[in-house]
């Protein structure tokens, strides 16, 4: 009974984590690319906000700053919005499917959340908890294959637009999905070769301890072609920055959703910016020593030790995320030779070359 | 023991309903898709019997399986793509000529 | 097998049905999806780890994202012709039960000769990790390894040559935009 009730509060934890960490997203993007392209950005909705209620009386201030920060716009705002507009399906396709459609472009995203730790083990009451809802030896694999079951919500999305559009975005996505995934797969390999494990709770671990006697053993020092591959490879899985061809709104409306509207199309930009954050997650578990703080050794076991990995852990992941928005921010959309060439002639070759660097490399040593 | 029949006898029920559907689909991509699901019902079967040997041969060769069923797929569909170039048509009855 | 591990199989066959009872080729696909999803999920029931995670990357993820891709480019209507008569199922369901139940005999007798305890202790080493599967892979199975890799070669090159289209003189628009396939 204890167990049930600690693996639902993990649950519950662990997709709120996810869903902050995706709303966190959409508010950096609005008020990020304003930023960036020299605009003030959402800035009225509930700034201006007066009322009598006592109860509202003391936290007034704070609303009116989330609103002048366009917290409250992007976050509440759009979300009321998109429940009451209508919700359009097109004629001659599955309203089964078309309805189904964004629930499975979401759901591998949040199960792969699953398999991630978000802090250090710690004992509570005398009962060890672990940080993650799915403690499985394959975790990283895990990661991978929800990755490629999520092809499926957007193939299934641009086949029920039923128009030329959607269904180019659709074929768009999974070649370019099932394209950067291979290299995915291979610095995953290679990181694999270097901590000797697929666990990724087992990965962090290693990464407390120093190589050459000063340098954290941290995956971006030992493998620093992978974080790029994967950091390229995970910009081109989210569909986003230099690489959304499949939504490309100058070419194709807006891609495999074109015909969406109302909360399905919340759902996809929720997947998306949940994804975001996967792969800020990835990256910080991975190859940024996860909850680790470089020369500190956190005393084991303990409960405060753990929030504060955990902090640790937030901290480097929100950093991941404005990294990927400012990136897309930043650069220009690639055209789609360029983004297949880039993938299977330079990213592929790469990891490939990186992969069996690393196994002589750990042959030797 | 009785437990892990039960999937050799699910894998025997998803086979029968693959090989039904050989015989009686007539769009080519729905036959191989229906091999594809009788090659699972012999994976499943495999696995069930390395759980009973108590060794990994089972998996290994349901490893081996997947791997074939990969090539497979990619010649399997390139040539029902080269036939439909051929005959504007999957079905395997429009298909019925031996040179064109 | 417990609740949830016969649920999983439940799906697996109402999702197989609905592959070969589905006229429309594209749901037959989804419905195919869906049952190499659940047999993945009786692979982990059955603790083969590492095959139930590489059957949802394997299968799912690229088996039958190039079969949708398929199907999408050729946007296929649903099977014409007239309805498959009940008798022709029949026969078909019939003629495929006995041919499955014919291997049953044997197997039932092979595994009627071990004792409950031997099963017991094999189930309990037969855990399909990672590492376990690897070590197979790698040394007893080094040969046959090298050679999957070849045929996986092979039908990568198959595939390009089937694929590819011959001919693809395509002549230059009049407006000066040169289609083709470079």
């Amino acid at each position: 009974m204890f167990e049930l009730l600690v693996l639902l509060i993990k649950v519950g934890f662990v997709l709120n984590i996810a869903l902050v960490l995706g709303s966190l997203c959409t508010w950096l993007e609005r008020k990020g690319s304003a930023l960036i392209q020299d605009r003030v950005g959402a800035n009225r909705a509930g700034a201006f906000v007066e009322s009598d209620r006592w109860y509202l009386k003391p936290i007034l201030p704070v609303i009116r700053m989330m609103g002048w920060l366009g917290v409250i716009n992007t976050l509440l705002c759009d979300s009321l919005k998109g429940l009451w507009k209508e919700d359009f399906v097109p004629e001659g396709t599955s309203k089964f499917l078309h309805a189904v459609a964004p629930i499975i472009a979401v759901m591998p995203i949040m199960l792969a959340f699953a398999v991630l730790p978000l802090a250090p083990d710690f004992y509570l009451f005398g009962y060890r908890i672990h940080p993650r809802v799915a403690p499985i030896d394959a975790g990283l694999l895990f990661v991978l294959a929800m990755g490629s079951v999520a092809v499926y919500g957007v193939a299934i999305a641009g086949w029920t637009g039923n128009n030329k559009f959607s269904l180019l975005g659709a074929l768009r996505a999974a070649a370019q999905m099932i394209s950067y995934e291979l290299p995915m797969g291979l610095v995953f390999v290679a990181l694999i070769v270097v901590y000797g494990t697929l666990d990724v709770y087992s990965i962090v671990e290693q990464q407390g301890d120093l190589v050459l006697g000063f340098l954290p053993k941290w995956g971006v020092f030992m493998q620093p072609v992978g974080f790029v591959v994967l950091l390229l490879a995970g910009m081109a899985e989210t569909k986003r920055g230099p690489f959304d061809l499949p939504e490309a709104e100058s070419e194709l409306a807006a891609g495999y959703f074109t015909e969406y509207s109302g909360m399905k199309f919340l759902l996809f930009w929720l997947g998306e910016f949940c994804e975001i954050a996967l792969f800020a997650l990835l990256l910080a578990l991975l190859f940024f020593g996860g909850w680790q703080i470089p020369w500190v050794q956190l005393p084991e076991g303990v409960w405060w030790a753990a929030l504060l990995g955990h902090f640790v852990l937030m901290t480097k992941v929100v950093f991941f995320c404005v990294l990927q928005i400012v990136i897309r921010w930043t650069l220009p959309r690639f055209r789609y030779d360029q983004l297949m060439n880039l993938g299977w002639k330079l990213l592929l070759p790469v990891s490939l070359a990186n992969l069996v660097l690393t196994a002589i490399v750990k042959v030797l040593a | 023991m009785s437990s892990v029949l039960t999937y050799v006898g699910l894998s025997m029920v998803l086979f029968v309903i693959g090989a039904v559907g050989v015989c009686l689909r007539r769009n080519a991509i729905v036959v191989f898709m229906c091999i594809e699901m009788m090659l699972n019902a012999v994976n499943l079967a495999f696995v069930a019997f390395s759980k009973l040997h108590g060794n990994l041969d089972g998996q290994v060769a349901v490893f081996f399986v997947m791997v074939i069923a990969a090539a497979e797929s990619a010649i399997g569909l390139a040539i029902i793509l080269s036939v439909f170039r051929n005959i504007e048509s999957v079905e395997t009855t429009d298909a019925g000529q031996l040179k064109w | 097998m417990n609740v949830i591990s016969f649920l999983i199989g439940m799906t697996a066959v109402v999702s197989g049905i609905c592959v070969v009872g589905l006229r429309n080729p594209l749901f037959s696909a989804f419905a195919l999806v869906v049952n190499l999803l659940a047999v993945a999920g009786l692979y982990a029931s059955l603790d083969a780890h590492f095959l139930a995670v590489s059957q949802v990357v394997v299968y799912a993820g690229a088996i039958m994202v190039l079969v949708l891709f398929v199907l999408m480019l050729l946007n296929l209507k649903s099977e014409s012709g007239r309805r498959l008569g009940f008798v022709r199922c029949a026969t078909a369901l019939v003629v495929g039960c006995m041919v499955v139940m014919s291997a049953l005999p044997p197997i039932l007798a092979h595994f009627s000769g071990m004792s409950s305890s031997t099963v017991s202790d094999n189930m309990m080493s037969s855990v399909g990790t990672v590492q376990a599967i690897g070590r197979e892979l790698y040394t007893k199975y080094v040969a046959q390894f090298e050679l999957a890799s070849l045929v996986l070669l092979i039908g990568i090159v198959g595939a390009v040559m089937l694929a590819k289209r011959k001919n693809v003189e395509l002549a230059p628009r009049p407006g000066g935009l040169v289609g083709g396939s470079k």
